[in-house]
C-alpha cells in the first residue's frame, strides 16, 4: 500500500521516479523523490506529524500550503520546519514535534 | 460537544466553546477574546483564526471587526528564525 494516485485519468501514470529513502522517529520510509515530507509520510500511512506541546494532542497536515504551521517538524535538527513545503531528501532525518512540561501552568490557570 | 469538541485556534488548542462562552460572559472585543483564552496568539500568529475570532464576537456580541481595538498585524508576517533575522542560511 502507497496510498499514491498511480493512475490518474487526466495526469495519466505516475512514471518510475526515483525512490530514495529518509527517516521519521527512528523508523526509516521510502519516498519518491520530489516529493514532500508531509506527502511522503502520508504515502506510508504517517498521519501524525506532531503532538501539541501543551496538550499531546496530534497534529498533521492541516492546510498544507505552508500557511497554518500545523506540520511543522524538525528537521536535521533544524526546528519549525513545515513538512507540506520541504522536499525531501535522500537520508534526512525528520523528527516529530513532542509534548513539553509546563511546570508553570498550574495556578495561573482560571477555572 | 465535551467530547467532541470543535477547535477554532490549533496553535493554542482553543475550543469553539470556550471562545463562545467567554465572550459571552464578557462582551468583550476580539483583542480581549484574545487575551482571555489565547486564540490566536500562537505558532502560526493568528493567521488561521483571526478571522473565526472576529466573527464569533460579532455572533455574541452584535459588534462588527474593524472597531476601534481590532487584532494587530505585526511584524513578521510568518515565523521566522532569530537566525535568519541575523543573516544565517
Amino acid at each position: 500500500m502507497t496510498g499514491r494516485i498511480e493512475h490518474h485519468p487526466i495526469l495519466g501514470s505516475l512514471e518510475n521516479r526515483k525512490q530514495i529513502l529518509f527517516h521519521f522517529d527512528g523508523k526509516t520510509y521510502t519516498a519518491c523523490e520530489s516529493e514532500t515530507i508531509a506527502a511522503a509520510l502520508l504515502a506510508n500511512g504517517v498521519r501524525t506529524l506532531r503532538v501539541h506541546e501543551e496538550k499531546g494532542t496530534p497534529r498533521g497536515i492541516y492546510c498544507n500550503i505552508g500557511h497554518c504551521f500545523e506540520c511543522r517538524v524538525t528537521v536535521n535538527g533544524v526546528k519549525g520546519i513545515r513538512a507540506c513545503l520541504t522536499l525531501v531528501e535522500e537520508g534526512m532525518n525528520v523528527e516529530s514535534g513532542v509534548q513539553l512540561p509546563v511546570p508553570f501552568k498550574e495556578g495561573g490557570h482560571q477555572k | 460537544m465535551e467530547s467532541d469538541p470543535i477547535i477554532v485556534c490549533r496553535c493554542e488548542e482553543v475550543t469553539l466553546q470556550e471562545l463562545h462562552e467567554t465572550a459571552k460572559s464578557y462582551q468583550c472585543s476580539s483583542r480581549e477574546l484574545k487575551l482571555r483564552t489565547r486564540a490566536g496568539m500562537g505558532y502560526c500568529g493568528g493567521r488561521t483564526c483571526r478571522n473565526l475570532i472576529d466573527m464569533i464576537v460579532n455572533e455574541v456580541t452584535g459588534k462588527s471587526p474593524g472597531h476601534s481595538i481590532p487584532l494587530g498585524y505585526q511584524p513578521p508576517v510568518r515565523p521566522v528564525t532569530f537566525g535568519l533575522l541575523g543573516g544565517h542560511k
